[in-house]
């Protein structure tokens, strides 16, 4: 990969976090800033696991490895979040 | 006893002695155990009985179950996977051979944690094994924060060493050895390690914070604005699902490696058998926890779709259950003591599977819950099928470890009277489905009194039959005949590599296979060794110190931190911490020295992960292991911050430009790190130790910006001790600073990295170590692009 790349990554990373920010300070609903900062920050760290860990250039598997705790973790997220409405 | 047959047992790193370190460790945890069943069940024996108080009959039930389970049941299964593991799959050693001692040390600290805390003053946790919260913070004292973080660090030993087990499975597979050959015990292991790695995690997030409720005062599962129990129950059983898989997955795994060599034919179905039990169990274990928590008032469409979840989850259970039957029903069946364990071990467990389908369904459960009928579904499948499957293993692979036989006489007897006072044990318990679980004593009412008569008289035969198993363990290593090479006639690699010498471990010529403990135990350490009998000889094995002193470091650290803030808990942290650093810095030193070198593994077969390196997928591997940690800690902070009904506004307590600011410095650090990389890759040493140099400074910047944050903060009001800020200073200072101390770790690495590289170590075709620590810095700052908004800006 090209430094060059690296540096419009980590553009990225501080043009998404000032986003962040900046929508912190636009809006007063909560709802949206906590929407925006959920995209935002999977996007970051997406960004980094692509380019700073290069893992579009490893083998597909280690990607489909990589996905894994993605997936339960999401499980325990969505599920603990529902398990409140119960109240 | 001689020094050096000391210190090989000490410092040993190879898979076979650190197999038997584990083995025998978990059969004392065993009888620690069984000694605190057996208070229990004579305590039960008779209603009203007063032979034990409820003080000590709950701390016996709560450690019974977590000894049995945690240092007994996966521990016992580990030491069979480090021995037969490498040597199923045709490796010299597991993938990182320190590590894995460092594993074994780590076990061994975490149970002494547990034991100890039976002695102080209050005894020790008395709450269940399911520790619940906020029930557990009511026992006050120290006795139950040593067993807490005896846990932390079990479950850290396990998390290294699934990462271990991972890649050595992938990465050391000789030639030959595809996935399409590998044994089952070794399958199974895979399945059992993969499962721990993403459920422990979730285990070790729940019991810090609730050890740092003990020690600290934060308010996790203490808070009355929340419903903690919910948190506890939810990261408790998402690990806690898994977990009975992994520890009856082993004992099946051996059922199935075994099976052939007793009915004289291939095991049936065993693509079928893999298939469900790697793509339907594991996966699908991560979604079913709720279905332990019907009771606990979670609506009503999730306690349907976990319900439905769960009766899924048996279907494929049913498919390995049926292959099994199968293999029996077609084969010629030869009734040798581990096989009649294996088959013992199947219909205990079709017993307690369908015990386990009706719990699975909101209704009746509404009607087992908390009662007996659960306890006899639980210890049917994992005394029944997971220990009698272990227990078969033993025996069956016992000729290969002594090189002897064992008395078969005395193994059916063994089998006999196991089989019979496990029934007469358990099986009144599901007849107890209107009697309460956990209570310490009961009125005579109904037939409790007889069936829990029973009981107690099974549970004596049950564990008196155990010390024929003890007896011919002795009697195989000191009296029994040489042992057949080839004993079962399986085609294993553990056994014909051993015969025919094919495969990299190296065994004496020189002597009749009576090596095993015996050769190892009277054969003079490893790594001095050029020839002895047996076992161990000819390995290129070697010693190391550091493993074990990192060990008693952590042990003393915990220690400790147990009895903070007292002048000798602060002693104890800062000496074991100092042991810590010492030890890793010797680790480190060994390294530099060339003192300890694995020599390269020959090239296997590697798919499918072929063109990642040992060590990176071993990062790899450990990161996506720590991506269910800190999102157990996000997830927990999360859940507070939803049920809290009132929460300090965002920007009225942390700064956000400073925030901002800090956040900034780490995402650049990300990009100057990588341009280290980008240096040494083209060969240009000055430029990874200028931009090394330049990531240093901002990680250090950034913890310094952490530092004054936190003395600000603490002198601004927001402080555990207030009410409306607990709940937000806990999370903030615990996770924050879990990720803080994650980044001092790595500027630690950096000036250890940065030292070798001004040695001149690194070059364009040997920086592993250079881009493996650029992931785990890549993976800090992720962590942070969460922390960040989650905590400065919602
Ligand atoms: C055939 C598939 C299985 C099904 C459908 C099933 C279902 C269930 C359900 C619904 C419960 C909750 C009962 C309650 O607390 O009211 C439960 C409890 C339990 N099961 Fe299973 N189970 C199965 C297999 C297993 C296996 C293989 C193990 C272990 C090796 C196991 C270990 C446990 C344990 C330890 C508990 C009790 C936890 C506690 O202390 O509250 N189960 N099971
Ligand atoms: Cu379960």
């Amino acid at each position: 990969m090209k430094s060059i790349v690296a540096v419009g990554v980590w553009a990225y990373m501080v043009l998404a976090v000032v986003a962040e920010v900046e929508t912190f300070y636009l809006t007063t609903s909560f709802a949206t800033v906590a929407s925006v900062v959920t995209v935002l920050a999977t996007s970051q760290a997406v960004a980094v696991v692509l380019f700073y860990m290069q893992l579009k250039d490893e083998q597909g598997s280690l990607r489909l490895f990589a996905l894994i705790p993605i997936m339960f973790l999401s499980a325990l997220l969505i599920a603990m979040l529902a398990s409140l409405g119960g109240k | 006893m001689t020094d050096t047959w000391l210190k090989r047992w000490l410092y040993t790193t190879n898979h076979k002695d650190v197999g038997i370190l584990y083995f025998f460790t978990s059969l004392y945890f065993g009888f620690v155990g069984a000694i605190l069943a057996l208070l229990m069940r004579a305590q039960l024996a008779a209603p009203g009985s007063n032979l034990l108080s409820a003080a000590y009959y709950n701390q016996a039930l709560t450690m019974h179950g977590l000894i049995m389970i945690f240092w007994f049941l996966s521990p016992v299964a580990l030491g069979l996977a480090n021995y037969f593991v490498p040597l199923q799959i045709g490796a010299k050693d597991l993938a990182f051979p320190r590590i894995n001692a460092m594993s074994y040390w780590i076990y061994l600290a975490g149970g002494i944690l547990a034991v100890l805390s039976f002695f102080v003053p209050g005894g020790t946790a008395n709450a269940g094994w399911t520790t619940y919260q906020p029930l557990a913070t009511l026992a006050l004292g120290t006795g139950p924060t040593l067993a807490y973080l005896g846990m932390v660090l079990l479950a850290a030993s396990v998390t290294l060493g699934s990462v271990n087990f991972m890649v050595s499975i992938i990465w050391l597979r000789a030639t030959g050895m595809t996935l399409s050959r590998l044994p089952m015990f070794t399958w199974f292991m895979l399945f059992t390690i993969i499962a721990m790695l993403f459920a422990f995690p979730t285990l070790i997030a729940a019991f810090v914070l609730a050890s740092t409720d003990r020690i600290l005062g934060t308010v996790f599962f203490t808070s009355t604005s929340i419903q903690p129990s919910i948190l506890w129950d939810n990261l408790f059983w998402f690990f806690g699902h898994p977990e009975v898989y992994i520890v009856l997955l082993p004992g099946f795994g051996i059922i199935a490696n075994i099976l052939p060599a007793f009915t004289g034919r291939p095991l049936a179905a065993k693509n079928a058998i893999l298939i469900s039990t790697g793509l339907v169990v594991i996966p699908l274990s991560f979604g079913v926890w709720m279905h332990h928590m019907f009771l606990t008032g979670i609506p009503v469409s999730l306690q349907g779709a976990f319900s439905i979840a769960t009766i899924a989850i048996s279907i494929p259970f049913d498919v390995i259950t049926l292959s099994f039957i199968e293999s029996l029903v077609r084969g010629r069946v030869k009734f040798a003591t581990p096989m009649l364990f294996a088959l013992g071990g199947v219909i205990l467990f079709i017993i307690g599977g369908i015990t386990g389908v009706f719990l699975s369904s909101p209704v009746l459960d509404r009607a087992f819950r908390g009662s007996y009928f659960v306890v006899a579904h639980f210890h049917y499948v994992m005394v029944g099928a997971a220990i009698f499957g272990i227990i078969a293993g033993i025996y069956y692979w016992l000729p290969r470890m002594t090189g002897r036989m064992y008395n078969e006489k005395l193994g059916k007897w063994h089998f006999a009277i196991s089989f019979i006072g496990f029934n007469v044990l358990y099986f009144p318990m599901n007849l107890l489905s209107d009697m309460p679980r956990r209570i310490f004593t009961y009125p005579n009412q109904g037939d409790w009194a007889t069936l829990n008569a029973m009981a107690s008289v099974g549970a004596f035969i049950f564990s008196g039959a155990q010390i024929l198993l003890a007896a011919n363990l002795l009697y195989t290593w000191f009296r029994g005949p040489i042992a057949p090479a080839n004993p079962w006639g399986s085609p294993d690699l553990e056994w014909t590599s051993h015969v025919e010498g094919i495969a990299p471990i190296a065994e004496s010529g020189a002597a009749p296979p009576t090596g095993g403990w015996i050769g190892q135990l009277s054969g003079p350490p490893q790594g001095h060794e050029t020839q002895s009998r047996g076992g161990a000889v000819g390995h290129y094995g070697h010693l190391s110190s550091r493993p074990i002193q990192i060990s008693i470091g952590a042990l003393v650290f915990l220690i400790g931190a147990a009895f903070y803030p007292s002048i000798s808990g602060v002693a104890g942290l800062v000496v074991g911490a100092g042991a810590v650093v010492y030890a890793f810095w010797g680790w480190a030193k060994d390294d530099i020295e060339g003192k300890f070198v694995v020599p390269p593994e020959d090239v296997g077969d590697r798919w499918p992960f072929a063109s990642v390196p040992k060590l990176k997928l071993g990062i790899w591997v450990f990161l996506s292991s720590e991506v269910v940690l800190f999102g157990s800690f996000l997830g927990a902070y999360i859940f507070i911050r939803a049920a809290s009904a009132q929460w300090p506004a965002a920007g009225s307590i942390h700064e956000i430009p400073l925030g901002t600011f800090n956040t900034l410095v780490l995402v650049t650090s990300g990009l100057t790190m990588f341009l280290a990389l980008q240096s040494i890759r083209k060969g240009d040493r000055r430029g990874l130790l200028t931009w090394m140099g330049v990531t240093f400074v901002l990680g250090a910047v950034f913890m310094g910006v952490k530092v004054s944050e936190w003395f600000n903060l603490g002198g601004s009001g927001f402080v555990l001790a207030d009410p409306a800020m607990s709940l937000a200073s806990s999370a903030y200072y615990i996770i924050v600073g879990l990720h803080g101390a994650h980044v001092t770790a790595g500027l630690l690495v950096m000036a250890y990295l940065m030292k070798k590289t001004s040695m001149g170590t690194y070059t364009k075709d040997s920086h592993e170590a250079i881009e493996n620590f650029g992931l785990y810095w890549a993976f800090v700052d992720i962590v942070w692009c969460f922390v960040f908004p989650l905590f400065y800006l919602l």
